[in-house]
């Protein structure tokens, strides 16, 4: 077995230069050693690959039209074998990368890695960021159920409220006057076209810079403690990853069978009783939309634009703004309050949209 | 010399055994609830709870162990000899059990006044100015959140003091100070938790996962548990009659009598057809 092995190895070895390529990739330096901290960005790498997996299931039998998104949709619940699973999957999967790319922005902001020499590694982080978003926005059209359609009319319609490029952003989003086949034309191709090339792509130049410039490891240890750890990539950077990947594709499966997906009826021109609200990664914008000083045309440009463009910008400024080169979080006493700032709010807002729901009827 | 378990304070090294030892067992319990899901049993009531409890015990006393051996080795050069994560475990598991039921009460108690108190006060405050709902969700939830979650970690903090000062005696009782320089005690502890033959383990690992996959798959319903109302599942009668061969053999022998019946006088009137034609033509 292995002489055969040891063949195969060789024969690819002598064609390719396979002995460099492992040297490169799994021989990597990892300042300090293997760290569970690390794991966000290749279990990211995964859950995309997974998505992209049941995304292609799910592609064989939907059909992007108004008149048969609703039928195809309602057909792999409950009558394709296994369909019922696979949707849920990549349900739960699209929640899990926006939690996981939000521990893993965490991670890197906490432990300073967008500091210098990382600052394109951030910047590609943030557009990267914005894909993983719109991916969760266009994707949640395609049932064409109610909720998916009020909650895109919704979305839209704020986005067309955004001065200068709003009309236009909102028409070629729309198609039409109002969501109707053009729009979800669009968004399909959007969602399993564009979306997916522009990561693959992004994410390729993000690990090229992240292994130019190497990884930042920890942010406090003497010389002499990093110098005893460090260590390559594999084996235990390797397995700490596929541990992660593990809990996290075990832990999608799990809630895929506790709350499967569940369509409401077919989408309408009318509302009926049914109070749109989008998916619960953007609610905190949506409960914030609700406050007072967000009301009227302005506030909400304010709310659902001016400051969540404002907050993007400063993201990308930060490497920029921030050139002090500690890195310990306990030593950034900004960095860590506005981080413990941000993620409270974002809490406390998720659950008031949650309590707000009873009060709508 | 003071020993070096006094060094660092018992809330961290709680902290320090317990965060790492909840993630080292988290994905074998996971394995466990995934397949009790996939059979269609809910593993947080009933059977499947004292399922998931019952396999849980063996997992937390085998993490704890290890990551309280390693934490020992790494920041205090400490090596205890004999077993570790049983002897931590059920301290922890104890002082654990009478937090939760302090906490559960606490923790209700301090919301449910708070949430009076706030509704009283917001009554009062809206008398004078005006507050919008979206507004007062966020602030009554602020008013009973904050301070609940505060009490919250209070008793977390309670524990864990509790527990690091058990840790800490269970070090100084059986733990031995190793002579070994910080390269060697990394070394050292590494090997505990890397195995000698990574190629091995990822072998073995890929061969777990596919029987486990494969139970899954076997366990998972093939078309879905929640139907939506307007796609009633498949009318399972029809399938589901039963076959009684005597019947069975009965109704064939008489449809067959049938048919030779209906053949014999279909073949009668051919025949008269041919005698009444004139031949020829
Ligand atoms: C789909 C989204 C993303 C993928 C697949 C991804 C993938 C990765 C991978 C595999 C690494 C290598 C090391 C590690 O995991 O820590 C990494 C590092 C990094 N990522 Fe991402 N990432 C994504 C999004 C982001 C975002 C949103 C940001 C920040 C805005 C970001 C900023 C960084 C930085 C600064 C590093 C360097 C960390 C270090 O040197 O320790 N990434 N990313």
């Amino acid at each position: 077995m292995n002489a055969l092995l040891q063949k195969v190895y060789d024969f690819v070895d002598e064609r390719i230069d396979l002995k460099t390529l492992e040297a490169k990739m799994m021989k990597e330096p990892i300042k300090g050693g293997s760290r569970w901290a690390y794991v966000f960005g290749s279990v990211l790498l995964f859950i995309f690959i997974m998505q992209a997996v049941t995304g292609v299931l799910l592609m064989f039998y939907y059909i992007p039209s108004a008149d048969h998104a609703y039928a195809s949709t309602q057909f792999i619940i409950h009558e394709v074998d296994y369909g019922w699973f696979i949707l849920s999957y990549h349900f739960w999967g699209s929640s899990a990368m926006v939690v996981m790319v939000f521990a893993h922005m965490s991670q890197v902001f906490l432990w300073g890695a967008y500091k210098t020499p990382r600052e394109m590694i951030w910047l590609v982080g943030l557009a990267l960021f914005g894909i993983v978003m719109a991916f969760g926005f266009t994707g949640y059209l395609l049932p064409w159920d109610q909720r998916a359609y009020w909650a895109t009319t919704v979305g839209v319609e704020i986005m067309d409220k955004t001065p200068v490029v709003g009309d236009f952003l909102a028409r070629f989003l729309k198609g039409g006057p109002t969501p109707g086949q053009m729009t979800l034309s669009r968004f399909f191709v959007i969602h399993v076209m564009v979306l997916p090339g522009a990561l693959m792509g992004l994410a390729g130049l993000h690990l090229f810079l992240f292994r130019s410039a190497g990884p930042a490891g920890p942010f406090r240890g003497t010389p002499e403690e990093l110098k005893a750890k460090t260590d390559f990539f594999f084996p235990r950077q390797v397995w700490k990853d596929i541990v992660a990947m593990a809990a996290v594709f075990l832990t999608i499966c799990s809630l895929a069978l506790i709350e499967p997906v569940v369509l409401l009826e077919e989408a309408k021109p009318d509302p009926g009783d049914y109070h749109p609200e989008p998916e619960w990664y953007f609610l905190f914008l949506f409960q914030l939309l609700r406050w007072k000083i967000f009301a009227g045309e302005f506030g909400q440009f304010l709310g659902a634009t001016a400051i969540p463009a404002a907050f993007m910008l400063l993201l990308a400024a930060l490497p920029f703004i921030d050139r002090s080169p500690e890195r310990n979080i306990f030593k950034r006493p900004i960095a860590l309050l506005s981080w413990t700032v941000v993620m409270i709010g974002i809490l406390v807002l998720t659950v008031s949209a949650i309590i707000n729901r009873e009060f709508l009827d | 010399m003071s020993h070096p378990a006094t060094a660092i304070s018992s809330v961290k090294l709680a902290w320090a055994l317990s965060w790492a030892a909840f993630w080292t067992g988290f994905p074998f319990k996971v394995i466990v609830a995934l397949l009790l899901l996939a059979a269609q049993v809910h593993p947080w009531e009933g059977t499947g709870l004292i399922t998931l409890l019952m396999v849980s015990a063996p997992i937390d006393i085998w993490a704890l162990g290890l990551t309280a051996r390693t934490f020992f080795l790494e920041r205090m050069g400490i090596e205890v000899r004999g077993p570790v994560g049983i002897g931590l475990w059920w301290q922890g598991a104890v002082l654990g059990a009478g937090m939760l039921g302090v906490a559960y009460y606490a923790v209700g108690t301090t919301a449910a006044l708070c949430k009076k108190a706030a509704e009283a006060t917001l009554g009062v405050v809206k008398k004078v100015i005006p507050i919008p709902v979206a507004e007062q969700i966020t602030i009554e939830l602020l008013m009973w959140a904050v301070p609940a979650t505060i009490v919250l970690i209070m008793c977390l903090l309670i524990w864990l003091k509790l527990f690091g000062w058990r840790i800490k005696r269970f070090v100084v009782a059986s733990g031995q100070t190793s002579s070994a320089g910080l390269q060697e005690r990394v070394r050292e502890w590494d090997a505990w938790r890397v195995p000698a033959d990574s190629v091995l383990m990822l072998i073995s690992f890929t061969a777990v996962a596919v029987l486990l996959t494969v139970a899954f798959w076997v366990l998972l319903p093939v078309t879905t548990p929640h139907r939506h109302p307007d796609y009633p599942p498949p009318q399972a009668d029809a399938v589901k009659k039963k076959v009684k061969p005597e019947e069975l053999l009965k109704k064939t022998e008489g449809t067959l009598a049938k048919a030779e019946a209906v053949l014999g006088s279909l073949e009668e009137e051919k025949a008269k057809e041919k005698k009444g034609k004139p031949k020829g033509k």
